[in-house]
């Protein structure tokens, strides 16, 4: 059982606190991803678990064992870096012979390991192949080979796809999520992009100013974001401040909600464009608003919008299905109607 | 003129490097094979000029010799005062060419990886040999051995170190630029999270990833002490290297006869060794920048996910 915990972990760089009492814990198996914008701590968390930074305070272990202050080289994890660092003087294949052979491993067990290895990232062509021979997702395959060829027990990988393209990106996602559960080892991902960060992860830390601000499993996060900057992070989102009357917020014909605690005189309200329903015509349900501009996103097309609540224009942008979208021509009035279900409030 | 030597084998990797890039053009083709005859004419004239000349028995009215001969080089390969300037020489830049490798590639490396605040110090006392005269250290050495060391005063050793300390620059600005060119921090850490000790991370990563440097450095290193004079005349006085000698030849050149011929041919033998090693240099770094070079041989590459 080799889980990952982190407690209170804390990392200054001279005044500035890039970590600031981190707690998480990874669950054996698992694939976490470390979601946040740059900046917000996520790499320096994963250096830490790497050992390749030491934490000011707190404390790193795996599995049993408090790794805190362990040499990078003694720890039992593999790494995938940012841009491809494979090493060029070295084939595909001595790449991954590599954390073997400074182990000292018999040179039998090497090669079947390496054949292994090969097979499972889908590189027993590219073997003997240099690096710079090899495309940005085969260099990227072979890292992972690479990191996982000393049987460690976590793997951790920092923004593995983001020098890549977006085709290649997507399917190496899919290829990295697919090894990590046919081995069946405990990972950690860090990522900007939140919807590689849903697709490939178990659950998602959200990253802010150097702490966790939320971890979930992607769905709940994607409904259910705890946090300001949880809401603002994932998922596009309506984003509108309104007035607190009478303990509750809301968009006079269209929703009405308790206000958050705490909120003084105004609230922020949260709600994702696909709840927003629009309706042609001046008569149902909804807050009358005009259509400003219309933009064709394929399945779907997404409408900006701006109606009135107390005399203030509210613009907001609401998504529906592109073949009803066609009845619907910008500079038109519709009706806009929002599910109070799905709408969160923080306080401003 | 040794330096030269070594600096021009790093120009022409350069040179050739920028011709295979822009080969599809054929505009300014032309131009190139114009300055590369200009070049080469360059280069050639003087050394045929001194080739000659080290076969001539007299050489004063016409354009070619009157006749030639093979006795200069006879006498001079069998002189053992000039063998064993030979062998002082190339000792003496061989030791400063290894003493500054060791010396300054672990420094670059620290500095890099380790610690980066002792860059600025480091390259400083980087720049520090280009901006005095040789000759002010030499007599700042001399000054400061006779009163640390006076017994090596004129010694091997003592010129051996301040070679050394002439010469490190070089080695130190081609393996720093080598390391930055193979990202050198970025391989220390993903070598340690691959588990290799630091000793296996220099040995199997960095050392291999920056040989090109390595060998550039010592090539010029080498030659800057080769063909060092000024520093060897104040503080190596007891010694014979080369150029101590060529200038002994040069000032004698009306007491002994056929001194200029000897002189041709001391100078074609500095030439040889250091083409051999510079081609060497370039040989070598051509297999390492064919291998490190992006697209290399990949012309199969794309598409294949």
């Amino acid at each position: 059982m080799s889980g990952v915990s982190l407690v209170g972990v804390t990392k200054m760089y001279g005044a500035v606190k890039a970590l600031d009492h981190v707690s998480v814990d990874v669950r054996d198996g698992e694939l976490l991803a470390l979601l946040g914008p740059s900046g917000c701590g996520k790499t320096t968390l994963l250096r830490c678990v790497a050992g390749l930074e030491r934490p000011d305070r707190g404390s790193v272990e795996i599995g049993e064992a408090d790794i805190t202050v362990t040499p990078t080289r003694e720890r039992p994890i593999g790494m995938v870096f940012q841009n491809y660092a494979l090493f060029p003087n070295l084939t595909v294949r001595q790449n991954i012979a590599f954390p073997l052979e400074v182990r000292h491993r018999p040179r039998t067990e090497i090669d079947a390991r390496v054949y292994e290895l090969l097979d499972l990232v889908h590189l027993t062509e590219q073997g003997d192949r240099y690096p710079k021979q090899i495309s940005g997702g085969q260099a990227q395959r072979c890292a992972l080979g690479r990191a996982l060829a000393p049987n460690p027990e976590v793997l951790l990988l920092d923004e593995p796809l983001s020098a890549l393209d977006a085709l290649v990106r997507g399917r190496l996602r899919d290829e990295i999520r697919r090894v990590q559960q046919l081995v069946g080892i405990t990972a950690i991902y860090v990522t900007h992009d939140q919807s590689e960060a849903m697709a490939i992860a178990d659950r998602v830390a959200v990253m802010n100013a150097g702490r966790v601000e939320q971890i979930a499993a992607p769905a709940d996060l994607y409904d259910m974001p705890s946090t300001q900057f949880s809401a603002k992070f994932v998922g596009s989102r309506n984003a509108v401040e309104l007035a607190v009357r009478n303990g509750q917020v809301g968009i006079p014909g269209s929703f009405q909600i308790d206000a958050p605690a705490g909120s003084n005189g105004h609230a922020l309200a949260f709600f994702r464009p696909e709840d927003v329903k629009v309706s042609v015509g001046d008569d149902g349900p909804g807050m009358a608003a005009r259509v400003e501009l219309k933009i064709f996103l394929g399945a779907t097309t997404r409408l900006h919008l701006v109606g009135e609540a107390d005399g203030e224009p509210i613009a907001l942008f609401g998504d529906l299905p592109s073949r009803r979208a066609r009845q619907i021509g910008e500079g038109e009035m519709v009706r806009v109607d929002v599910d109070p279900d799905h709408v969160q409030a923080f306080p401003v | 003129m040794a330096v030269e030597a070594g600096s021009s084998a790093v120009t022409k990797s350069r040179a050739a490097a920028s011709v295979r890039s822009s080969d599809r053009k054929s505009v300014g083709r032309v131009g190139r094979a114009v300055f590369f005859g200009f070049a080469l004419f360059y280069f050639c004239v003087p050394m045929a000029a001194v080739l000659i000349y080290s076969f001539a028995t007299r050489w004063t009215a016409n354009v070619l010799p009157d006749g030639y001969t093979l006795d200069w080089w006879r006498a001079t390969l069998a002189d053992p005062r000039i063998q064993s300037a030979f062998f002082t020489s190339i000792s003496l830049a061989s030791l400063t060419a290894i003493l500054d490798i060791a010396v300054v590639v672990p420094a670059a490396y620290w500095s890099r990886v380790r610690n980066a605040r002792i860059r600025p110090v480091v390259e400083v006392a980087a720049a520090v040999p280009f901006a005095l005269p040789y000759v002010v250290i030499a007599f700042g050495l001399m000054q400061f051995s006779g009163v640390v060391a006076p017994q090596f005063q004129g010694t091997f050793p003592l010129l051996v170190a301040g070679h050394s300390a002439i010469a490190f620059p070089f080695v130190y600005w081609a393996v720093d630029g080598a390391m930055a060119a193979a990202g050198i921090e970025r391989l220390t850490e993903t070598a340690e999270a691959c588990g290799a000790s630091p000793y296996q991370a220099l040995m199997r990563v960095v050392l291999p990833n920056i040989s090109a440097g390595l060998v550039t450095g010592g090539l010029l290193s080498f030659a800057a002490s080769f063909g060092e004079f000024a520093m060897a005349q104040i503080i190596g006085r007891s010694l014979d290297t080369v150029p101590l000698w060529s200038a002994e030849m040069i000032r004698s050149y009306t007491d002994t006869a056929g001194s200029y011929n000897r002189l041709a041919v001391v100078t074609l033998l500095t030439f040889a060794v250091l083409f051999v090693l510079s081609a060497l240099v370039v040989y070598w770094n051509r297999g390492q920048t064919v291998r490190l070079l992006p697209g290399a041989g990949a012309s199969d590459q794309g598409g294949r996910q």
